[in-house]
């Protein structure tokens, strides 16, 4: 017994920034980080092995939380620098076929018509191979760039709705068969087809239409990560594969039901929405090699304290330097950041903030670690139990080895279970993320 | 400082092991290969050395059906057509391909070469062997091999006409003079009327003269005629031996076989094969080489068939637990010198089943295998080394992105391309 087909996506961590620079198979790293060859040959190496798709975190600020200082993100390039995605997966769209190229863009910082009119043009020239990540930001310096504060958390889900309603609405402004493209007659468009919006939101307004025709998937896919209330719920309503981190196989499966019961919800046939856990899975040669290097690595991390409350901090934007670590994080500590991981983060302050900081140094759902055929098992073992939809490998620190021994090792193991794709048989993303 | 290049052929690579991705299906395309030369470049190699075979081996168990079934030296295609496309892919690195002077004629392959030459840029070079096996004759008509001697004399030959048919185009015979017509000099492109022992030809050749002027040359003969061919001939010399003090000899030897052909010995760089073992920590690395002496020790058969495909001879014959067999052989003969010596006092079993083929030992992480490097440097005093090893994306990276860093934060390799040919990065240090 097996489990069913499933899907895999890969998430850059650090988005279009500083990958491995400084570690043992980093190579170019510290000075090509900002070229696009490392993604071309990680895009076409994840094509190669049966990913949907490649999704690229973004974020836009310098943090400065902990310490309130950036010395330490600065020093470490920690999300930090970071290029603009949406121009990378539009030079990897000619690089590739069949892979999915999902961008992240944060709704706060934008305004709906330049989304929509971004995404359609990188549809069209990936012919139909885009994936839109809809954030809403998190973090007090990424809003300060932008010369405002950052709204409250649920107000920004409110406004993310809008967002996604009014950009859809432009998506749709041209009717499907708006082109005629009559050379002999002289006739490109049929503006009888071609609609305004006069949209007028709480939050936002667009006369329309969009000045570019209907993209091959119409619009892009939609992707969200969120694991607050709100997040949920505009999961739930839009988007066609959700980003989930639940720790352990118990809540996976719990997560899983409550977002495919939130879709139903809304309406909308359950399986229409992947939702795809994070795992980094550690691989060696022997079971046991790749044991001793998660210990090692584990070690590394944990002796680390500093790079643990730093990205800890960057995460709620909340400078966890001010904090003894010997004791618990008080009560009414919130984060106006990412909320739902910071709660949980904190829990029920009972334990230290070493203790938590320790416990939750692992970002892993899952342990997946030893040679690709035990790791494939053991993939193949928590699908059956959660029951779908699929994985997103992060591979931080990003490096040609780790994506290697992914698309090389672990693909070909997986493919023999028969539990991923040997090939894309639809030429849109949505069209493959939906096709089993 | 010290040359990198990496030894490879034009067939199925890695593929039905634990880190092979596609590679039985994705061999025969240049994509495999285009990432290899990218990643290679990045860690500023010298050059991709493509060696090649013209025949289906059937020396083991006397038919093919072993070979192929481990896909083991067949298929293999040529590389000739894909050198012009990882050059469009790369901007710096040479690649070498491999031709055989017994079977090629002459101004085909000087043709061919100036072609690529062109195509590349001058990142172009010709391996040159005279062919071992048997079946490569029969496969061109001949009923045997030429005897071993008589192929280097016929090589001689053979690089001598390449040599003037390259030079039948002065550099200043294209004039491209728009004004009175005038594309080529015609006094300046000259036949050569050669007529030799083996080759004859009327020239000249009917391509420009191209970027090299004369490609680059390689050879790998271990053989005394080998040798003194090599010397006398070539840019860059691929040597596979055991040990630090004989790679000291073979870089004495070639120097002193320079010196009285002579040439300046620093025009020839004498690259020594291996294949480093790398891992996360020393460790790591130690019991992934003691992994790969396990299975190699077990690997009878195909050590077995490694020594007939040297040698030419049927080693599914001999008597297992019999001293290793006295045989002569026409193909390999350094090959062959050197398991004698290296099966002194041994049964066939125990000679194969021993660890007695490699270079020297080069097992621990980037780091410290980097300084091992350095030290056979110092040593030997050759001029660089050639990596081969099971030709999947995870070797390759952990060379060109753990190695080649570790090495070039030590000064030991380039960290740029100085010259823009294969020929003058090769003699730029």
């Amino acid at each position: 017994m097996s489990a069913k087909m499933f899907h895999l996506g890969w998430f850059l961590g650090n988005g279009f920034g500083v990958q491995a620079w400084n570690s043992e198979w980093a190579g170019t790293g510290a000075t090509d980080w900002m070229m696009p060859d490392q993604y071309i040959d990680l895009a076409r190496s994840i094509e190669r092995g049966g990913f949907d798709f490649l999704m690229m975190e973004d974020s836009v600020q310098i943090p400065n939380a902990y310490q309130g200082s950036s010395e330490y993100y600065l020093r470490t390039a920690s999300a930090a620098p970071k290029q603009d995605p949406a121009v990378l997966a539009g030079i990897l769209s000619q690089f590739t076929e069949k892979l999915g190229i999902v961008a992240t863009l944060t709704t706060t910082f934008y305004h709906p018509f330049t989304v929509a009119r971004l995404m359609s043009t990188l549809d069209h020239v990936s012919k139909g191979r885009i994936g839109w990540n809809i954030v809403t930001g998190s973090s007090t310096y990424a809003a300060k760039n932008f010369g405002f504060d950052m709204p409250e958390h649920d107000l920004r889900y409110e406004m993310a709705d809008e967002f996604v309603e009014l950009a859809c609405k432009l998506w749709d402004s041209w009717e499907p068969d708006a082109v005629l493209a009559d050379v002999e007659k002289g006739v490109y468009a049929d503006h009888t087809k071609v609609h305004t919006l006069d949209f007028e939101g709480k939050f936002y307004s667009s006369r329309g239409p969009l000045n570019t025709t209907p993209s091959p998937q119409g619009r892009p896919v939609f992707l969200q990560a969120g694991g607050s209330d709100q997040g949920k719920d505009l999961a739930a309503k839009y988007v066609e594969a959700i980003i989930a981190n639940p720790p352990g196989v118990e809540k996976m499966k719990a997560y899983r039901e409550d977002i495919r019961r939130r879709a139903v919800e809304h309406g909308r046939d359950p399986d229409t929405i992947k939702v795809m856990y994070l795992v980094s899975p550690v691989f060696g040669e022997t079971d046991d090699e790749a044991e001793e290097k998660l210990a090692r690595r584990e070690r590394a991390k944990n002796s680390n304290i500093e790079g643990l409350l730093a990205g800890r901090s960057h995460l709620a934007s909340i400078d966890l330097s001010q904090f003894p670590l010997d004791e618990p994080l008080p009560d009414d500590l919130i984060s106006n950041g990412h909320r739902s991981s910071f709660a949980n983060f904190k829990g029920d302050g009972t334990q230290t903030l070493r203790e938590r900081i320790l416990a939750h140094s692992a970002t892993d759902a899952v342990h997946l670690c030893g040679t690709p055929a035990t790791v494939a098992a053991q993939m193949d073992e928590i699908m059956q139990e959660v029951g779908g939809d699929g994985f997103l490998i992060v591979g931080t620190p990003m490096h040609r080895r780790y994506v290697a021994e992914v698309t090389d090792g672990l693909s070909p193991a997986l493919r023999r279970r028969g539990l991923i794709r040997s090939n894309f048989s639809h030429q849109l993303l949505r069209d493959n993320l939906l096709a089993f | 400082m010290m040359h990198l290049g990496w030894f490879l052929s034009f067939q199925v690579q890695s593929w039905n092991q634990m880190w092979s991705g596609n590679g039985g299906t994705e061999w025969n395309k240049p994509q495999l290969y285009v990432d290899v030369a990218r990643s290679l470049e990045r860690a500023g190699f010298d050059y991709m050395m493509f060696e090649d075979g013209s025949f289906v081996p059937d020396s083991y168990g006397s038919n093919h059906d072993w070979w192929l079934a481990a896909a083991r030296s067949v298929p293999k295609q040529d590389p000739l057509p894909l050198i012009p496309m990882l050059a469009e892919h790369t901007s710096n690195i040479g690649f070498f391909a491999t031709v055989t002077t017994s079977f090629h004629p002459p101004f085909m392959a000087a043709r061919t070469a100036a072609t690529i030459d062109h195509l590349t840029d001058g990142r172009f070079g010709l391996n040159l062997v005279t062919s071992h096996n048997v079946r490569t004759a029969q496969n061109f008509g001949h009923d045997t091999l030429f005897d071993h001697d008589e192929r280097y004399r016929m090589a001689d030959e053979w690089i001598d006409l390449c040599r003037k048919l390259w030079d039948t185009w002065d550099a200043d015979a294209v004039v491209l003079d728009e004004e009175r017509g005038v594309f080529a000099d015609g006094s300046k492109v000259r036949p050569i009327d050669f007529a030799g022992e083996f080759y004859s030809s009327r020239g000249p050749l009917n391509t420009t003269r191209s970027p090299q002027g004369r490609p680059a040359l390689c050879q790998a003969g271990g053989s005394k005629a080998g040798r003194a061919f090599g010397a006398k001939n070539v840019d860059t010399i691929i040597a596979q031996v055991n040990g630090v003090e004989d790679m000291k000899a073979y870089r004495e030897e070639v120097t002193d076989h320079m010196i009285a052909a002579g040439r300046d010995p620093k025009e020839c760089k004498v690259l020594f094969i291996i294949t480093p073992v790398l891992g996360e920590t020393d460790g790591e690395a130690q019991d992934r080489a003691e992994r790969g002496r396990k299975a190699m020790a077990g690997a009878v058969e195909q050590n077995l068939a490694s020594l007939s495909y040297a040698t030419g001879q049927d080693f599914a014959k001999y008597d297992l637990d019999a001293p290793f067999p006295d045989i002569e052989t026409n193909a390999t003969q350094s090959s062959l010198a050197l398991f004698k010596k290296l099966a002194a006092g041994k049964t066939l079993r125990e000679f194969v089943t021993s660890d007695t083929r490699k270079s020297v030992d080069l097992v621990g992480t980037p780091d410290t295998v980097a300084g091992q490097m350095d030290e056979i440097m110092q040593e030997a005093g050759g001029d660089g080394f050639l990596i081969s090893g099971s030709l999947h994306r995870r070797y390759v990276a952990e060379i060109a992105d753990g190695l080649g860093a570790a090495l070039r934060r030590r000064g030991l390799t380039r960290d740029g391309y100085s010259g823009s040919t294969l020929r003058e990065n090769l003699l730029e240090f």
